[in-house]
């Protein structure tokens, strides 16, 4: 886990709207959060040094796709918990062979969030 | 009028906009995230998704009138408007898009171009009764009342 012991959790997704959605889920949880809006911003987190325990990761997004993003990520030594969520149900080989730990498709909701997090132990 | 018709008039709409299929079960998880520390929440999200969805409408308008089509553009901007209005629970607006992608996954174009209309119109009456939803909502709480919640 980060050095805290808060989880902290990355929200990568180009929508604002979704961003609120899903910051909002996890602040239930009393999760920290930061937010960007693609997968190059997500990429720049971590080699500014930041660290997390988790990624909500969308796919579509510009400048530098979901895909792409995780498989950046787990060749840079990154292991941390990356969750793809989209509505592209087709893409879910693409983000496992990626290094996704969890393909979950949109809309997201509270208890199946629970449930992973739970899976990942973050949950008490 | 008074809080308890208020509410009461609150409900049916509410019950109305799910029997109508406008709204699904995730119009109520995100009414469930709304508490005492993000009262605003709902409406928030909503007018977010008033202003994406606006803009994605008028852009994918604005590419159908063009005298080439970028139909991949179109299917970009249909593609984010799926997962917004999945997202906040519009079901019509959410098939609508769904419908466009499968006519676009056959390569029929005069089936995407038919579900541009629908997908306007389904759009303005999506606003135009959740505006009087919220309308509403400042009524019952100005009375002193509070939102009755939905179970479904």
């Amino acid at each position: 886990m980060a050095s805290s012991q808060v989880v902290k959790a990355l929200i990568v997704d180009d929508n604002a709207m979704i961003r609120r959605i899903h910051m909002t889920m996890l602040f239930r949880f009393g999760f920290e959060i930061t937010e960007v809006e693609d997968g190059k911003k997500a990429i720049d987190q971590f080699l500014d040094g930041n660290e997390y325990d988790l990624v909500l990761m969308d796919k579509e997004m510009p400048n530098m796709d979901g895909v792409e993003a995780t498989r950046t990520l787990r060749g840079m030594g990154i292991s941390t918990k990356i969750v793809a969520i989209t509505t592209d149900s087709n893409s879910m080989g693409a983000f496992l062979d990626a290094g996704a730990d969890e393909f979950i498709l949109k809309p997201l909701n509270f208890p199946a969030l629970a449930d992973i997090l739970k899976g990942f132990n973050f949950l008490n | 009028m008074d809080v308890s018709m208020l509410q009461r008039t609150y409900t049916d709409l509410l019950t109305s906009l799910f029997r109508e299929g406008i709204l699904n079960q995730q119009f109520i998880e995100l009414q469930q995230l709304q508490d005492e520390n993000n009262p605003g929440f709902v409406n928030e999200v909503v007018s977010l998704f008033f202003e994406d969805a606006g803009r994605l409408i008028t852009e994918l308008i604005s590419n159908f009138n063009q005298q080439a089509v970028d139909y991949k553009k179109v299917d970009a901007y249909v593609h984010q408007l799926k997962g917004s209005s999945a997202s906040i629970g519009a079901e019509k607006i959410r098939s609508v898009c769904q419908t466009f992608r499968e006519y676009y996954d056959k390569n029929d174009i005069q089936g995407c171009y038919n579900c541009i209309q629908p997908l306007k119109q389904e759009f303005m009456t999506f606003k135009s009764k959740l505006e009087a939803l919220f309308a509403l909502e400042q009524q019952i709480v100005a009375a002193g009342g509070s939102i009755p919640m939905m179970r479904h």
